[in-house]
């Protein structure tokens, strides 16, 4: 599935870009270019060849681990994306983390409390999270938490100002690593409200598939042979039913990871966050072509192989589901 | 010496719902002595199910809610047991096993994790031994294959499973086991092998059962003693023969007959007449009045008690008194 996925992803890509109006050597030469300088440009450039000849240059280059080159700064894609793309993963996976942790946390209370005030208190938290826009929640944050208080910085992933050197370039991971505790602590406070704002839909969508899903799990047999055991009532919830509920749940996990890594551009825009959408976002404006396809390409790719984690996920889960076997 | 291990006297559970309340379970009086199988029969609805998880305290409460009478289980009055002193009886001194076998095992765990978790809930057993004492529980239901213990419930048939489920039942060696219709959903061959396998386990264990069901080819196989209900009150209880030879209670009677025989080619089968009443509107009186071919003028006024009749046999019928004052001076009668 993988590999079909990828090439219809990269013919897709190509198409679309290369359907956006505007010349790339407009753009690097700007608007008071002669025709005959672009003319050049555009032949040195190969964009004067037929298209599926293009294409095929670009596919053969990508099997070669070769994005092609920025127009912009005349540096390698694969080289220059890789910065942001980490820094987009870093934020996507925090805000995961809380959306997971409060989803299904919030889930599990309204399913197990159902029909009550704490069930129906859970659900419009859950409504308001998934009603808010981005934007909002971000400038809200930035405005009571960084303005009003001050408790936490507004923007960027650590202070200019402190001595670190990244290794792998998640932040809080690399001042893991080093023992850097202010740094982590720094990184931490960065990373707080851009990852509460971006983590607050997928939170929602959690809490109410989880509490869908619980609430049928919980009616079911099984977990009134449980009962009939003497098992305590947490172990009955956080282990034989979550195990059970948690199989439609982590499809949401995938399908919300994928949609924070393409997704956190407001966010990133909002927080100053060095990530891949704002760099994609940079590259849309300057027409450059080669860092749009690449990193467009790169994201789906990411979210393909995430939705492969599910599945391989589901049969970790649920040994009624096993791959390869007849 | 017979020492009564469940008695269950004047109990009722009713639920609580917007559209009113249903007494599913009304004033019922229900005895299972030490090591004894009783039979608890009646159509569905009639309040059999309820009553048996009212012992396990797996009523969901609300909406359910105990109206009155008592619940004792080995001289413990079980009606006011909050969350953790359930969980130390459940499984331990009476433990259930369900209808459907096939959903009643919880899919993403092992066999072995299941019964060890059954285990270790009640008994101070190290994992090791705990497994140990798993695998024995399954050979004594029959099942001493190699590697049962790390196999999942979809790789096993329905009776299969059922062995399981009873193997986790009587693990902790329980009192009392209900068994909430534990055949109805296996093929009649598999049937007979796991009532074999709990009359056995009941022989060798002394564990009393009760045994839940609609089939009364089931209870003449198994039961020591039936216990009729209808419309969530005992209508009749006696010794199995009695019951089957000299049913009392018209409802017993009209059950009795509609089972099908061998060799009589009847041109109906005979059924009785009209429906279950609905829980939520019970007609005054006796409840089985309304479908009752000796229906008398008191039936549909006056609701009878459980009326001793001799030989240990009840029965809730105006028939077996002359008068009403008569059954008033009767000491053993419980009229409501």
């Amino acid at each position: 599935m993988l590999i079909p996925v990828l090439i219809g992803m990269s013919i897709i890509t190509f198409s679309i870009v290369h359907a956006i109006p505007g010349s790339p050597a407009k753009a690097i030469l700007g608007e008071r270019a002669t025709p005959e300088a672009m003319e050049r440009l555009e032949e040195n450039m190969g964009l004067n060849d037929p298209l599926y000849i293009q294409y095929f240059r670009y596919v053969g280059n990508l099997l070669q681990g070769d994005l092609g080159t920025s127009v912009q700064t005349g540096r390698p894609v694969a080289e220059e994306i890789l910065p942001y793309l980490t820094a987009t993963f870093e934020l996507a996976l925090c805000a995961m983390l809380i959306a997971i942790f409060f989803g299904v946390n919030l889930g599990i209370l309204s399913a197990w409390r159902q029909n009550t005030s704490v069930d129906y208190l859970s659900m419009v938290i859950a409504l308001i999270g998934v009603s808010m826009p981005v934007f909002w929640l971000g400038l809200m944050e930035q405005w009571i938490f960084a303005q009003e208080l001050d408790w936490l910085p507004s923007n960027g992933r650590m202070d200019p100002r402190m001595f670190f050197e990244p290794i792998t370039n998640f932040y809080l991971l690399d001042a893991l690593i080093q023992g850097n505790l202010y740094a982590l602590q720094d990184a931490f406070r960065h990373m707080l409200l851009p990852a509460i704002a971006l983590g607050t839909i997928p939170m929602a969508i959690i809490a109410r598939m989880t509490r869908s899903s619980m609430l049928e799990v919980l009616r079911s047999d099984y977990i009134r042979t449980a009962r009939a055991k003497g098992v305590r009532e947490g172990l009955i919830i956080y282990k034989h039913a979550l195990k059970n509920a948690f199989i439609p749940i982590i499809t949401v996990f995938g399908l919300q990871m994928g949609l924070l890594l393409g997704g956190a551009i407001l966010t990133e825009t909002i927080f100053s966050w060095p990530g891949v959408g704002r760099y994609l976002y940079d590259a849309i404006h300057a027409r450059d072509y080669a860092v749009v396809q690449s990193g467009i390409l790169i994201v789906a790719t990411i979210f393909v192989i995430i939705n492969l984690i599910v599945d391989l996920l589901y049969a970790w889960i649920d040994p009624r589901i096993q791959y390869g076997k007849e | 010496m017979v020492r009564p291990l469940l008695e269950i006297s004047r109990f009722k559970m009713y639920f609580h719902t917007d559209k009113g309340v249903v007494k599913a379970v009304d004033d019922v009086d229900l005895t299972v002595n030490e090591g004894e199988v009783v039979g608890l029969v009646g159509e569905s609805g009639c309040g059999k199910s309820v009553t048996s998880l009212s012992v396990m305290g797996l009523v969901p409460r609300p909406p359910g809610r105990v109206e009155g009478g008592s619940i004792r289980l080995a001289d413990r009055e079980l009606t006011h047991l909050k969350g953790r002193e359930w969980r130390k009886i459940r499984g331990n001194v009476v433990s259930m096993i369900f209808q459907e076998p096939m959903t009643s095992l919880n899919p993403v765990f092992t066999i072995g994790d299941q019964i060890v978790e059954a285990i270790r809930q009640h008994r101070k057993l190290d994992k090791k031994a705990a497994r140990r004492l798993a695998a024995d529980s399954l050979q004594e239901v029959g099942i001493s294959r190699k590697g049962i213990l790390e196999e999942y419930p979809h790789q096993l048939s329905g009776g299969m499973r059922q062995r399981v489920m009873i193997a986790m039942a009587m693990v902790c060696r329980p009192k009392l086991l209900i068994a909430d219709e534990p055949t109805t959903a296996l093929d009649v061959t598999i049937q007979a092998q796991i009532l074999d396998l709990m009359r056995r386990l009941n022989r060798e264990t002394g564990t009393a059962i009760l045994m839940i069901t609609h089939d009364l080819g089931v209870v003449a196989e198994m039961c020591d003693r039936v216990v009729v209900m209808y419309a969530g009150q005992v209508v009749e209880e006696a010794d199995v023969n009695t019951l089957f030879n000299q049913p009392r209670h018209p409802y017993t009677q009209g059950l009795l007959q509609s089972i099908p025989r061998l060799g009589q080619r009847a041109e109906r089968l005979y059924s009785i007449p009209g429906n279950v009443p609905n829980p939520k509107q019970m007609p005054t009186g006796c409840r089985f009045a309304p479908r009752c071919e000796y229906a008398m003028n008191i039936c549909r006024t006056e609701e009878p008690g459980l009326f001793a009749i001799g030989d240990g046999q009840n029965s809730r019928c105006w028939l077996h008194v002359d008068k009403k004052e008569e059954a008033d001076r009767d000491p053993t009668t419980t009229t409501s």
